[in-house]
């Protein structure tokens, strides 16, 4: 058997998100939801205890009527590059940075469901299963193979659709392939996206639209103060949404994040 | 005096551990079908790889459905009372026969048959034993606990399992994947 | 010899060094740990193989293209088709879980069919003269439209009523618009369809007049916040009249008015039924440029002429005997339903075909299941912003329960005429014609319609495939006359929202966040002193609807915003005003 290593070329997954082209339509998370084998909200489910692995905020600029502008900011997993504070925290080594990908993967069945990484994130991108998925009758035969469902009682969260990026591997080894081709392995919610704001990538190859668009001076991070180093590149004209996104200290900040 | 009763027990002990307990940890249930592997691949010249098959997108078919087998088997093709009882019971009235699977992982295992057969260039004896040559398939055993498969955990054909190594647990590939230098990270197994 | 409690200790104890040294106490923790991983409940995903199915979705008038992943032959999730000419790959919320509607908990399964049937032939024959047997379409257009037509023509004293219809022939061309001013259109949050205007958007300034901080009015290059009522007196201000009491300044309504003018080709969208809007779009020169005429996609000679098209203001009260409702095609327009009520003859049979019993079914006498996307068959007519006639089919991916009954068949029935293959027919009308290109989904492939036969022609319909018109270039422009005017409610401004059914999942838009507003939610500005999470009552002239409040700055003080629901539009489709009450 050879060893592969050296053929595949580690990459760095990343996301350009054009917070000037995202109309907050949810496509997105709805497009998640389905290719994630996520259920619908329990009875008792409120936006503090959904299961929302991406979710777009509605910012403003802090403004009332009539000077108020709204955007829509789409918060995933930030795949922290450095320091990763979710698989530092994690007592089960259920947490595992990838090192061919860069994604940061989250494995409930090793979850013993402490949520010492829900506190650690500093994106509240990590979710908490409260109760055992519940799909209405004949609805689980629309599940999707290609991931788990979980059980209550483990956190989950986004992990850059990993079961296509099994899927695209195996397309490629059945050709022969040790690599996948780019245009192969897309997340759910940028192939949904319909204004194409969510771009996704290789962040190590400079040719990709992702790296580019990472360079680009409207690009800009969330919380980059904090040094985790997201993968997730936010872009805007607006200089009060590049401010809701660095978070001065709490009061500081003009503007207003609604859910 | 007393250190008979003290062998005693650990003969009992061990026993019970040693040769009852693997026994009796697992329910054996028949196959539906009688199927013989070394006819097929003897008399039908088969290979793997005829009815256990790579699909064009390197999904894996896994066990062959009804529609593979009444193929050839619409009207009797020999003489044994297996093939009759599976067409009586099975391709006549289009029942698929509910095989139980000797390598089911559980759910959140992503296992790639393209990858490893085609990039890796592995056998499937490798890991599934040598099933080409047999003549009648093996009886399910099921672990009556956790419901898995005795394939998963050992060998075949062993009462009483020595080793840890053999199965297909984890630990198991995460061995062979060390071996060859290629280790990766968890989601690469896990979905 | 006796043996003593000691010996049996002792034989214990060996017993227990001796377990402890073979694998099974090991071996029952693996396993106790492995079997409480198969937690009872969880469903386990089916396998198979994986292929993809094409179709096009009905939920909305767009009818963008889908592409279906399926596991065997069941639909798992459902995604945009890139290369398709109209839709570009785009797919709404709605769309995207549209495969699990068949199983929604709410769904219609059971009906009284038999005894609606004698019941609809008891209210026929008991008829008098001068009443009717009529068929609401909510969703006109369709080759299902055209079958209640010839039913109704065959039936003496039948009506086809379809909801009002002010721009009939003519379609918005976004593509060669360079200004647009939106009268409140949600052309950025599910207008027309999603991906042509997503497509367009970069060429064209949009201007929208809104009193909410709408989705699209928070994108647009310019948002004038309209005092809300005060929309029609903007629009007439900008074709020349003054701004006085609208609360945008003279100034800046001269300035988007000289924008109309120079600017152009400009396009002026609102309300159809506001002349002020077909006076805008007349002076700026919309015809023929952004305003294009469209003809009909062909039909079969053998189903002219068909009972006429009527609007509900065109019946007269009281003259209904029989009233059967097609709800169960998606992105129909809900007519109040006290618009509705007094056309009835005392004593009137209401049947209502739909999937959910949101909609008629509370006000029919009757509610019948029907098939809902993507079980049924059926085709999908053009959008407004389509420039050309289409004509495309939505597949059935999912096979429809027992015990559903088609309102098609029925009204055929009834008629004694046999639609049964009215598809297939327009299919070949249209291929008889000879004119237009296919898109074919599968496969990206554009061929002209001449150089197909009429069944491949079928086959690439019936997998999704789309025709498309050529534009004809003898048609007139198009008289952009108003037609009777609708409701406007001014005070309550609905947000997009599904009609009918829409899957559980998009529970993640409404219960598990903020961002769009769920069945009986309001938003209201923080002035209003309500907190979030309130219940309140809404209440019109028309009645009252539990509510629970979110306060929002994007609406202005006095205005309340909900999400469309058919109740929602029952209770301030006819109202002047509304109240919100604190419980």
């Amino acid at each position: 058997m050879t060893s592969k290593k050296e053929t595949i070329r580690p990459a760095r997954y990343g996301m350009t998100i054009d917070v000037d082209r995202c109309n907050g339509c949810g496509a997105c998370m709805v497009a998640c939801a389905v290719e994630n084998n996520v259920p619908p909200a329990h009875a008792g489910a409120n936006d503090r205890k959904g299961l929302t692995w991406i979710r777009v905020y509605k910012v403003d600029n802090g403004q009332d009527y009539p000077g108020k502008r709204s955007a829509f900011v789409p918060v995933l997993c930030q795949q922290c590059g450095s320091e990763t504070p979710c698989a530092h925290v994690c007592p089960q080594q259920a947490v595992d940075v990838d090192p061919a990908t860069g994604v940061v993967g989250q494995m409930p069945e090793r979850c013993l469901g402490c949520r010492y990484c829900m506190a650690a994130c500093p994106y509240h991108a990590r979710y908490f299963n409260w109760w055992d998925p519940a799909w209405p009758k004949g609805m689980e035969k629309t599940l999707n193979p290609d991931v788990a469902p979980r059980m209550r009682g483990v956190v989950e969260k986004c992990n850059f659709c990993y079961g296509r990026w099994h899927e695209a591997r195996q397309r490629a080894a059945a050709m022969g392939k040790p690599d996948t081709e780019p245009v192969d392995y897309v997340p759910a919610c940028v192939e949904a996206c319909p204004t194409g704001a969510i771009r996704f990538g290789d962040l190590n190859d400079a040719k990709s639209e992702v790296a580019r668009g990472a360079k680009e001076p409207r690009s800009f991070r969330l919380l980059e103060s904090l040094g985790t180093e997201p993968k997730i590149y936010y872009q805007s004209q607006r200089d009060w949404v590049r401010e809701i996104a660095s978070a001065p200290r709490p009061g500081a900040e003009k503007g207003n994040v609604n859910g | 005096m007393g250190k008979i009763w003290l062998v005693a027990g650990l003969a009992a002990g061990l026993g019970a551990g040693w040769v009852a307990f693997p026994y009796a940890i697992y329910q054996r249930r028949p196959q539906p079908v009688d199927f013989s592997h070394k006819v097929h691949a003897e008399k039908a010249g088969q290979k793997c790889e005829d009815c256990h098959s790579l699909r064009e997108d390197g999904s894996f078919a896994g066990i062959p459905g009804l529609d593979k087998c009444a193929g050839c088997h619409a009207a009797p093709m020999g003489t044994t009372v297996a093939e009759k009882n599976f067409i009586e019971q099975y391709v006549t009235p289009n029942r698929q026969p509910q095989w139980m699977d000797y390598a089911r992982q559980p759910e959140n295992v992503w296992f790639s048959h393209a990858t490893h057969v085609k990039l890796g260039g592995m056998k499937c004896e490798a890991c599934h034993g040598d099933m080409g040559s047999s003549d009648g398939l093996r009886v399910y055993q099921q672990d009556r606990i956790s419901g898995y498969s005795r394939d998963i955990f050992e060998r075949p054909a062993r009462l009483v399992s020595l080793r840890r190594t053999g199965g297909m647990k984890m630990d198991d590939c995460v061995d062979c994947h060390r071996r060859n230098a290629m280790e990766q990270s968890c989601l690469d197994c896990h979905k | 010899m006796t043996t003593t409690r000691r010996d049996l200790f002792k034989f214990a104890g060996g017993a227990a060094v001796g377990a402890l040294l073979s694998p099974a106490p090991w071996r029952l923790i693996t396993d106790t740990a492995l079997w409480s991983e198969n937690w009872p409940g969880i469903p386990r995903p089916a396998r198979g193989e994986i292929s993809a199915k094409f179709t096009n979705c009905t939920l909305c008038p767009a009818g963008c293209a889908v592409k279906a992943r399926c596991v065997g032959a069941q639909p798992v999730s459902l995604a945009g088709v890139a290369g398709h000419p109209m839709s570009r790959g785009a797919l709404c919320p709605f769309g995207i879980a549209g495969h699990h509607l068949p199983y929604h908990p709410e769904r219609l399964r059971s009906g009284p069919v038999q005894r609606v049937a004698e019941e609809v032939a008891r209210a026929m024959a008991a008829r008098q003269t001068s009443e009717y047997v009529a068929v609401f379409d909510p969703r006109p257009g369709r080759t299902a439209s055209w079958t209640y037509r010839r039913a109704l023509h065959a039936i003496p004293g039948g009506l086809y009523i379809r909801p009002a219809a002010p721009w009939s022939g003519a379609a918005v061309n976004l593509d060669a618009a360079r200004i647009v001013v939106s009268f409140g259109m949600p052309l950025l949050d599910g207008w027309g369809t999603p991906g042509n205007v997503v497509a367009a958007r970069e060429h064209f300034r949009l201007i929208q007049v809104e009193a909410v901080e709408s989705r699209t009015a928070a994108m647009a290059d310019l948002w004038l916040p309209v005092r809300p009522g005060q929309e029609r007196a903007l629009a007439a201000a900008l074709a020349g009249g003054t701004a006085e009491g609208t609360g945008i300044a003279q100034e800046l309504v001269r300035q988007v008015a000289g924008e109309l003018a120079t600017n152009g080709p400009a396009l002026v969208l609102g309300p159809a039924d506001w002349p002020e809007i077909a006076e805008l779009n007349r002076q700026c020169g919309a015809a023929g440029r952004t305003i294009v005429a469209r003809r009909e996609t062909p039909v079969p000679e053998a189903w002219q002429p068909g009972a006429a098209e009527t609007g509900w203001s065109a019946v007269e009260d009281g003259s209904l005997r029989v009233l059967l409702i097609d709800e169960g095609a998606g992105g129909g327009d809900y007519v109040p339903w006290s618009t509705i009520e007094r056309k009835l003859a005392p004593g009137a049979a209401v049947v209502a075909f739909t999937g959910t019993p949101e909609g008629y079914a509370r006000h029919a006498n009757y509610a019948l299941p029907v098939a809902v996307y993507p079980e049924a068959v059926d085709d999908i007519p053009a959008a407004v912003d389509s420039p050309v006639a289409v004509f495309r089919l939505s597949a059935s991916l999912v096979a429809p329960p027992e015990g559903l009954v088609s309102a098609t068949d029925f009204v055929s029935h009834l008629a004694g005429i046999d639609a049964a293959a009215a598809l297939r027919e327009r299919a070949d009308a249209i291929c008889a014609a000879g004119r237009g290109r296919v898109f074919q989904t599968a496969s990206g492939a554009v061929t002209a319609l001449k150089e197909m036969k009429p069944d491949d022609f079928w086959k690439a319909l019936s997998e999704g495939g789309c025709w498309l018109d050529e534009p004809d270039p003898k048609a007139p422009p198009p008289e952009l006359s108003t037609g009777a005017a609708g409701f406007t409610a001014s005070f309550a401004i609905a947000e997009t929202r599904g009609a009918g059914l829409v899957s559980p999942l998009l529970s993640k838009l409404h219960e598990e966040s903020h961002l769009r507003l769920g069945k009986h939610e309001v938003a209201l500005h923080p002035s209003s002193g309500f907190r979030d999470g309130d219940r309140a009552a809404l209440e019109t002239g028309c009645g009252r609807i539990l509510v629970v409040v979110r306060r929002d700055s994007s609406v202005p003080p006095g205005v309340v915003q909900a999400a469309a629901g058919a109740d929602l539009i029952d209770l301030c489709g006819a109202a002047e005003s509304a109240r919100v009450v604190r419980l």
